[in-house]
């Protein structure tokens, strides 16, 4: 069985690992050959279409009769856009004429206005208001930023262009003061007007990259995934403009880090076994998000996440799975349901015995927020999870996917991916 | 220990003068700042022993080498071979400075041709070898105690190692006082120290001029006389020529005394530097600001915590007490007659309360120290103890500051290992003389403490511990003032200059944070009504400030929409229509939507400073207090005690 592996090896990878590095890599012992791990990934694939075939129609917000009403936003033409702007911002009109001054009625995004429905399995937003009146001390600036971005909005919809978030804060620096202020006003806009924030032609900087076995359209072109290089390709901000994927992958590769993701990717790990390896480089972004779902969508492909043994690790998951708080107005859009937690988890640390100078100790505020994640529903709703996180609490512990570089570099390509796959361990 | 200096043995005084770096004689500059606090403190230890208002002038008189050598009658000499001094120039030396010098020029002259800013360049050090130092005749004259005339010689020129029976808060950090300075100035300039003294109802005043035998640690006495006392005057005056440094320390000994101004506000101190160029030459007076003086601090007897070996065996070589119950009864605090009999009970078989005190073997009294350290007592009083008081603090905060808001707290003693302790604090906002972000003024029994400031409690505390966002203080942009006064039987000094508190201390380093919270907890309500107050008065600018904005990015999209509609690609609804050709036709304008918002703004405003004015003058407090009172400080120089003070 090493025999075939070795062969393999050679034929595959340069041929300057030597047989003696191999060696000292613990638990290659235990890998089986490549076909084996495939048949696996094979039956995952298998159910993973099959279950999603058999609830072809996703569970949509109006099919549930939840006590609190809720609010969720749709994709909205240029057009409507644009209508929705002018009718606000012509009562607006009406309004400061007659003397009464104005305000903006904007949907609260505050953590209290939240709901992550376990049927749907992500957050969504309840429909507590928040009054934004032009008069008041507390909320002139915002008011005004409001006033000045639908204002913005308006010209991008008659000149049907893209901006980056950064363009529409250097529109009015002395205004806006930091681009937080703009952003956050963004996604009340969004809220307000019921669309999504792509609908509003705003973009952020591109930050998710894409390497493997994918074939899709950008605006036009046909990209190749596995032809990028080694940094693969970024997401394309505007998801409207991506079509046509294609794949022959088995699975999408979740991975939180850039460092993790240029391994893998340097490694040729999707020819190996068929993927498609996403990152976002720490919390995802909107485009990156929008991306995943479109692909587990489109080609129903199992998504498996490797991401950090610590509280934000767990985080960043669960904003690809049921949301942000920031974007719940979107969660329809933005979530991919089904993410399973492939590594690095809290049981591997002995498992796959990463040595004591590889771990870290929590720190009070990692414990605190991995107590806190213990109380979140996204969590609780998979035993499995909960127990990781417990044991993750208990010993204090945390490590980063680096952690496994101790074991040479290549560990995370050669040896824990494939074990872990083999040995189907995800939750 | 006279015995000690016979046998060969080193005297007190040698070892003080060998090792004179813990008692704070560093270098010169730190010398001439030690003297100044010993000679200060001792001044108002006396003046307060005596329940008598101090009043300190403390001079400084620079002396120039050839003054200097006139004084000690040496001819002053020329120098003859230069290339003999450590400062001479060589030709190669002087040919590389001339060239720097001169390229500095050319630096200077380029950058202001540019406009640009250059820091003056420091002006070339006048090389100061070690020959070149420089001396000062310090005095200091208090209204004190004074002391007995034949006192004198052996309270100057004799040092005692510390034999205090009792414990005592203490301002002196070592008990040497003037000694050390005497020391200094035997060994830096070989000058006698002069003392004047009168006590009350004498008719005479000492005076007495010695140096100390440093060998035999005895005074030397060169004239000591009665002279007559015309003024009645009491009190007592110092004089010492050292050497020193004005320099480097003339900040330090100038904060110093501004310190000591604000945690003694009682006091009035003059202080004066002469010096032979008249621009250096500083006078400032400290006015008094009040007549409350603290309690002096009583003497107490050890608590039982707080003892070790060697404190327990001095108290029984000591004691007038006969028997071991007695012992234990009088000579501790915190010890009843009942509570001592349990004690000795507890100590073994071979103790009983008639026994003999001074028959108590060594491993007795190891017995008792060790029942000593695990036994339960009950905390020490702070009644001992003499905090400066929080109308003082506050006073001196006001009166040395003038800041725009002040609060202050006095904690309730509490125990440190046996000794009791009380941490007073104060936080001020604003003022002048006062740099942006945290000025931290710290004092132990009531003496300011100016070195190694990073390492001290009060330090840590303000800089790590303290939220000051939540009591809505800016750290960085605000001036704030942060008082801490700790005092205590005994201060644990960390450090050999004694110089801060250790931040080691969880008691007290608890009773700091709490202190200072306090007062942040009273100014932040402060600070609040007065954000409301200028809210107040602001928030027509401000809302006006965003009007054009507002109106703008308005009055755009319906520009756009007008043109839209008058193309008609768009269809708009009846009354929306209106309003679009009103646009269109110049009917409504961006003047016209600026206009209807303004006068909005101008209703609510209104509208709201009436409603505030019926709220706040349900709740009316007396929030400007502070500058009630500085107005009546420039009225009045007496120091009435306002009861707006006493919240």
């Amino acid at each position: 069985m090493a025999d075939t592996t070795k062969a393999k090896k050679r034929r595959r990878a340069d041929p300057e690992s030597s047989s003696s590095d191999q060696l000292q890599l613990p638990f290659k012992n235990r890998l089986k050959p490549d076909s084996v791990i495939l048949e696996s990934l094979h039956s995952l694939l298998k159910s993973t279409s099959s279950s999603s075939s058999t609830s072809s129609k996703p569970l949509t917000l109006s099919d549930l009769s939840l006590s609190s009403a809720c609010r969720e936003v749709t994709d909205l033409s240029l057009l409507s856009v644009q209508s929705a702007i002018e009718s606000l911002i012509l009562s607006l009109t009406h309004s400061i004429l007659s003397g009464r001054g104005f305000s903006f009625n904007v949907p609260s995004r505050a953590a209290t206005n939240q709901l992550y429905v376990p049927e749907l399995d992500r957050i969504v937003l309840k429909d507590k208001n928040t009054l934004r009146p032009f008069a008041n001390n507390s909320s002139v600036r915002k008011s005004t930023i409001t006033a000045k971005i639908l204002s913005l909005i308006h010209q991008l919809c008659l000149r049907s262009i893209h901006v980056t978030k950064r363009d529409l804060f250097y529109t009015d620096v002395k205004l806006f003061q930091d681009q937080t202020q703009s952003d956050a006003v963004l996604d009340d806009v969004s809220c307000m007007l019921g669309c999504t924030r792509s609908s509003l032609n705003v973009i952020a900087a591109e930050k998710g990259v894409v390497v493997g076995r994918l074939i899709f359209s950008d605006n036009g072109d046909m990209i190749d995934c596995t032809k990028m290089g080694m940094g693969g390709k970024a997401i394309p901000p505007n998801i409207d403009r991506v079509g046509d994927m294609q794949s022959d992958a088995l699975f999408i590769l979740l991975v939180e880090k850039d460092a993790a993701y240029i391994r893998l990717a340097e490694d040729r790990f999707y020819n190996r076994f068929p993927c498609i390896i996403v990152t976002a480089k720490g919390q995802p972004d909107v485009a990156t998000r929008l991306f995943l779902r479109k692909m587990k969508m489109e080609l129903k492909l199992p998504v498996l996440a490797l991401v950090d043994s610590d509280p934000y690790g767990l985080k960043i998951l669960s904003v690809y799975g049921c949301g942000s708080k920031n974007m719940s107005y979107d969660s329809a859009n933005l979530t991919t349901p089904d993410i399973k937690w492939l590594g690095i988890r809290p049981s591997d640390l002995d498992k796959y015995k990463i040595p004591e100078q590889c771990r870290l100790p929590m720190t009070e505020q990692d414990i605190k927020t991995g107590k806190d994640l213990l109380e979140e529903d996204f969590v609780k709703k998979n035993p499995g999870w909960v127990e990781e996180l417990s044991l993750m609490v208990k010993t204090k512990q945390k490590a980063e996917i680096q952690a496994l570089s101790s074991f040479g570099f290549q560990y995370l390509s050669e040896v824990y991916l494939p074990l872990k796959l083999q040995q189907q361990d995800w939750l | 220990m006279g015995t000690s200096m016979e046998t060969g043995g080193e005297s007190p005084a040698e070892f003080f003068a060998e090792n004179k770096n813990i008692a704070g004689f560093d270098n010169p500059g730190k010398c001439l700042y030690t003297t100044v606090r010993e000679l200060v403190e001792n001044s108002l230890d006396s003046a307060e022993s005596i329940s008598e208002l101090p009043f300190v002038e403390l001079t400084i008189e620079e002396i120039g080498k050839s003054k200097f050598n006139s004084m000690i009658g040496l001819v002053d000499r020329e120098r003859i071979d230069e290339e003999l001094y450590d400062d001479y120039e060589t030709a190669k030396a002087r040919e590389k400075r001339l060239a720097k010098e001169a390229r500095a020029q050319e630096m200077q002259a380029k950058n202001a041709a540019l406009g640009k800013k250059f820091k003056e360049q420091p002006a070339a050090k006048g090389m100061k070898g070690r020959g070149e130092a420089s001396f000062y005749r310090v005095t200091c004259k208090d209204n004190g105690k004074g002391m007995p005339h034949d006192d004198i010689p052996n309270m100057f020129g004799r040092v005692l190692s510390g034999t205090k029976y009792g414990l005592k808060q203490t301002r002196g950090k070592f008990g040497l006082g003037a000694k050390m300075a005497l020391i200094w100035s035997k060994m830096s300039t070989g000058l006698p120290i002069e003392i004047s003294s009168s006590m009350k109802s004498q008719n005479y005043i000492s005076f007495c001029r010695l140096d100390i035998d440093i060998h035999r640690n005895i005074p030397h006495v060169h004239l000591h006389e009665k002279r007559i006392n015309d003024d009645r005057w009491h009190g007592a005056e110092i004089q010492v020529v050292i050497e020193g440094n004005w320099t480097t320390y003339r900040s330090k000994i100038l904060h110093y005394m501004r310190q000591m101004a604000v945690i003694t506000p009682y006091a009035q101190f003059l202080f004066k530097f002469i010096s032979d160029t008249s621009d250096k030459n500083v006078t400032i007076k400290f006015a008094r600001r009040t007549d409350v003086m603290p309690p002096v601090p009583l003497e107490t007897k050890h608590h039982p915590s707080s003892v070790d070996l060697l404190l327990i065996k001095r108290l029984i070589a000591e004691t007038s007490k006969q028997n071991l119950l007695q012992f234990l009864q009088h000579e501790f605090v915190n010890i009843g007659k009942a509570h001592a009999e349990r004690l000795i009970g507890e100590m073994g078989p071979e103790f009983s309360p008639k026994m003999p005190i001074k028959s108590l073997t060594d491993q007795q009294i190891v017995r008792i120290h060790q029942l000593f350290r695990q036994a339960k007592f009950d905390d020490p009083t702070g009644d001992c103890l003499s905090p400066a008081g929080e109308y003082n603090l506050r006073l001196g905060i006001i009166k040395e500051l003038h800041p725009d808001m002040v609060a202050t707290y006095s904690g309730s003693a509490q125990v440190f290992e046996g000794h009791p302790f009380v941490v007073e604090a104060g936080v001020s906002v604003g003022g002048k003389d006062v740099k942006q972000g945290l000025n931290i003024f710290r004092f132990a029994n009531r003496i300011p403490l100016l070195f190694e400031q990073g390492a001290d409690v009060v330090t840590r505390t303000a800089l790590k511990r303290i939220n000051w966002a939540s009591y809505k203080i800016n750290q960085m942009q605000d001036k704030i003032g942060v008082f801490v006064s700790i005092v205590s039987t005994k201060i644990p000094f960390k450090g050999t200059g004694k110089e801060y508190i250790g931040d080691d201390i969880t008691e007290i380093a608890t009773a700091v944070k709490y202190a200072i919270q306090q007062c942040c907890i009273q100014l932040k309500s402060k600070i609040m009504k007065k954000m409301q107050a200028r809210e107040q008065q602001e928030r027509k600018r401000n809302l006006s400030k965003y009007i054009p904005d507002a109106t703008g990015a308005v009055y755009d999209v319906l520009r756009e929409m007008a043109q839209l509609h008058a193309s008609k690609r768009k269809h708009y609804e009846e009354e929306d229509a209106d309003i679009l050709k009103k646009v269109s036709a110049r009917l409504i304008t961006k003047d016209t939507l600026t206009e209807k918002l303004a006068q909005h703004v101008e209703k609510v405003d209104y509208e709201m400073a009436l409603e505030y004015a019926t709220q706040s003058g349900v709740s009316e407090e007396p929030r400007e207090y502070i500058y009630k009172r500085l107005n009546l400080k420039t009225n009045s120089s007496t120091s009435t005690v306002p009861s707006l003070f006493s919240d």
